[in-house]
């Protein structure tokens, strides 16, 4: 049995400190200037990966990160990202709140179909009909999926980024905030099913009818046993848990052990691992017995430890400025802000909002954060794009993420946290 | 009959109660409350039932009506065949009922699944105000601590006054206006970019708009002798101020109408309303705003 050796556990050991440390010290001074936490953690990864100093200083990247040299470490660290990957999509999941959809009722609903039909539509469309242009193949199974997995990557909403943004804004408890955090919840929801079936076709490399059957009776059969059986499951064992076991540590034993158990399992019947995250996370987020500071420690947890070494070992794994692609990126990036204002917003304004209100929600569902980045590398990982197209879908990510506030609060004409402070 | 027109009618005064009237073992208890109640209020009695008219039924209504101290002459008793939710709540229309009074059971289960699906269905589209008993008495229940959903609602504040004016009737002490503080994707973006001051900053920014929302609500109302207070407590919509009425020990909770037309859905993945359905506390009166825009203050009674 191959086992880290005593040099191999200190390359690793020295690796992940280094990436949490100076991920941590360069967002933090990211936030200064209002950059989310994730641009940071990505900048270290390019200044510590192939793209900065990988040119700068081989010796040293490879020293620091020996991922081609030393098989043992690259084992290691590709078990670090899978399960940081599933950590991040099982907290996703713990905000996605069925309720509030429901709350919100129409307006959530045409708000989130607006934002997800036409960034959809035009993104499959464009990848259907002119592959050349990402340089995508043009013909069998892998061009559909290709173009599907496009269509999906850009109708996702990033509803970490959001809450952050409203929360900035002070919009969280406002009207247009909850239809925004509605409909980035119904985005989140439906993206992440359609994407985990496009990862299941890529995955099987077969586009035969039986095998689509098979694989969306898989994950809907899946998600309603869990969303159903399992939510009333949950409902009556946590209670007793958070009664009976150790605070919080019963808890966060129940739930992360949930969430493995359901990646597991997804994982076992060809359906992506993090489905099963991803819908274990909607089971305990949703129960009215989970307290509020069990969410925090779980969110807390994986934001400070595993969503760094993740998006640092992106940046490790590619280089941004060799596969950077003008065109691919002004394409990407087009789409990505009409599809998605212009789908949300129309959404919104059948909903019943003003047009300055619909396209401020528009802006707001716009961005894409961590959640693109994640379906970016999984697509990347699973051979379904290009690096060009990766990075193109980091840039649109950050783009859009850094865009969204300001834009949101032209459209409701909100002081920024600058002007707020000079004016008390 | 009149069919009066019920869309812009404030919710209160309770000038027409209606009693939803099963013939269940508690036939004399809802009734009895529901006489009291009217009598409190001033209200004209209807007695509704949803079923066949049979001799047995006819004399065991008038037996116990007789024994509550109730004259035939005093109030109406209509008899009608149908599904019992669709039925009652166009008897309610028809008559232009502002208070509907039924027996709830505090939990439903299985077995218990019929009588609770009445109220839950009435609960969910009736264009009048409810109360559902969960433990009626045919003395009359001392509703003397009143709790209320303070949600951010253009309703709530009809629903304030709906219950104050049935709290002054029925010789409320004390009502607590309660907003339930729950904030999706709150821990979230605390977790990213938060300092520990920052994030307990935002706390207590979001309880006290809360307070300083619902003590503007109040300064609309006149509660008279009755004490009114505010209190934020953590926790999902529905579930968080069931569990408070329970623990406080409150006679009834007064919640607003359901704004969206509830369904099957709602019931798989249950909130507000459904959550205090589930498993009800105390008594509880659901207001029905037939229409927001009329002025909030309360007329002087």
């Amino acid at each position: 049995m191959s086992k880290l050796s005593h040099n191999d556990l200190i390359t690793l050991l020295l690796a992940v400190s280094t990436m949490l440390i100076i991920s941590r010290i360069v967002s933090e001074y990211g936030k200064r200037f209002g950059l989310p936490l994730v641009m940071g953690e990505l900048l270290v990864g390019i200044a510590l990966g192939p793209t900065i100093l990988g040119h700068l200083s081989p010796t040293t990247h490879s020293i620091l990160f020996p991922f081609a040299s030393n098989a043992n470490f690259s084992l290691a660290m590709d078990t670090i990202t899978s399960l940081s990957v599933i950590m991040l999509l099982f907290v996703t999941g713990l905000e996605v709140r069925l309720p509030l959809v429901l709350r919100q009722g129409k307006i959530a609903i045409t708000t989130g179909l607006g934002g997800m039909i036409l960034p959809f539509a035009s993104g499959l469309a464009l990848a259907w009909f002119f592959p050349q242009l990402f340089n995508a193949p043009n013909n069998g199974p892998s061009h559909a999926i290709f173009a599907l997995f496009l269509g999906t990557a850009l109708s996702i909403s990033a509803l970490p980024v959001i809450a952050r943004i409203l929360l900035d804004m002070n919009m969280l408890k406002t009207d247009i905030g909850m239809v925004i955090l509605a409909a980035a919840i119904f985005n989140d929801l439906v993206g992440w099913l359609v994407f985990s079936f496009i990862l299941s076709m890529a995955r099987q490399g077969s586009g035969s009818p039986a095998t689509i059957g098979h694989t969306i009776m898989s994950i809907t059969a899946f998600s309603a046993f869990m969303l159903i059986a399992g939510r009333f499951a949950i409902n009556r064992i946590l209670p007793w848990v958070e009664t009976n076991l150790s605070w919080p540590g019963g808890v966060l034993s129940l739930s992360l052990g949930l969430c493995l158990l359901c990646a597991a399992f997804t994982q076992s019947i060809n359906v992506h691992a993090i489905l099963g995250a991803f819908i274990a996370g909607i089971v305990i987020g949703d129960s009215v017995h989970l307290r509020e500071q069990a969410r925090e420690i779980m969110h807390q947890f994986v934001t400070n430890f595993f969503a760094p070494l993740f998006f640092v070992s992106i940046g490790l794994n590619v280089d941004f400025l060799r596969h950077f692609d003008l065109q691919i990126v002004t394409i990407v990036l087009i789409l990505a802000y009409i599809g998605k204002v212009a789908g949300a917003g129309v959404g919104a304004k059948i909903g019943g909002m003003s047009w300055r209100q619909s396209l401020a929600i528009g802006f707001g569902l716009n961005a894409r954060g961590a959640m693109e980045i994640i379906l970016g590398s999984l697509a990347f990982e699973a051979a379904i794009i290009s690096q060009p197209v990766f990075v193109a879908l980091v840039v649109m990510a950050l783009i859009t993420s850094i865009t969204s506030a300001p834009m949101m609060r032209y459209f409701m004409k909100t002081p920024s946290p600058t002007q707020q402070t000079r004016v008390s | 009959m009149n069919n009066p027109s019920l869309k812009g009618r404030p919710p209160y005064p309770f000038k027409t109660i209606g009693v939803a009237v099963a013939f269940s073992p508690r036939l004399k208890e809802v009734l009895g409350e529901a006489i009291i109640i009217a009598a409190a209020c001033d209200a004209r009695l209807l007695l509704f039932h949803v079923g066949r008219k049979t001799p047995h039924h006819e004399t065991t209504l008038r037996e116990c009506c007789q024994r509550l101290g109730l004259s035939s002459q005093a109030t109406r008793i209509i008899w009608q065949d149908g599904n019992p939710v669709p039925t009652l709540l166009n008897l309610c229309k028809v008559n232009g009922v502002d208070l509907l009074i039924l027996g709830a059971l505090r939990r439903e289960n299985l077995f218990r699944y019929y009588l609770g699906s009445v109220a839950r269905g009435l609960s969910r589209a009736a264009k009048c105000s409810l109360l559902l008993l969960t433990e009626p008495k045919a003395n009359g229940t001392s509703f003397s601590k009143f709790v209320i959903c303070g949600d951010k609602n253009p309703k709530t504040i009809h629903t304030i006054n709906a219950a104050v004016y049935f709290g002054q009737n029925v010789g409320a002490q004390e009502i607590t206006v309660v907003t339930e503080l729950d904030q999706p994707g709150l821990a979230m973006a605390m977790a990213d970019h938060s300092t520990a001051g920052q994030a307990l900053q935002t706390k207590s920014q979001m309880n006290s708009e809360a307070i300083s929302n619902a003590h503007d609500m109040i300064c609309l109302c006149a509660p008279g002798k009755i004490t009114i207070k505010e209190k934020t407590i953590p926790g999902q919509p529905g579930h968080a101020i069931r569990q408070y009425a329970e623990s406080s020990h409150a006679d009834l909770l007064a919640i607003n109408s359901p704004d969206t037309r509830y369904g099957l859905i709602d019931r798989i993945f249950p909130h507000d309303l459904e959550h205090i359905l589930e498993d009800l506390p105390c008594s509880m009166l659901i207001v029905h705003s037939r229409s927001c825009q009329t002025t909030p203050n309360r007329p002087s009674p």
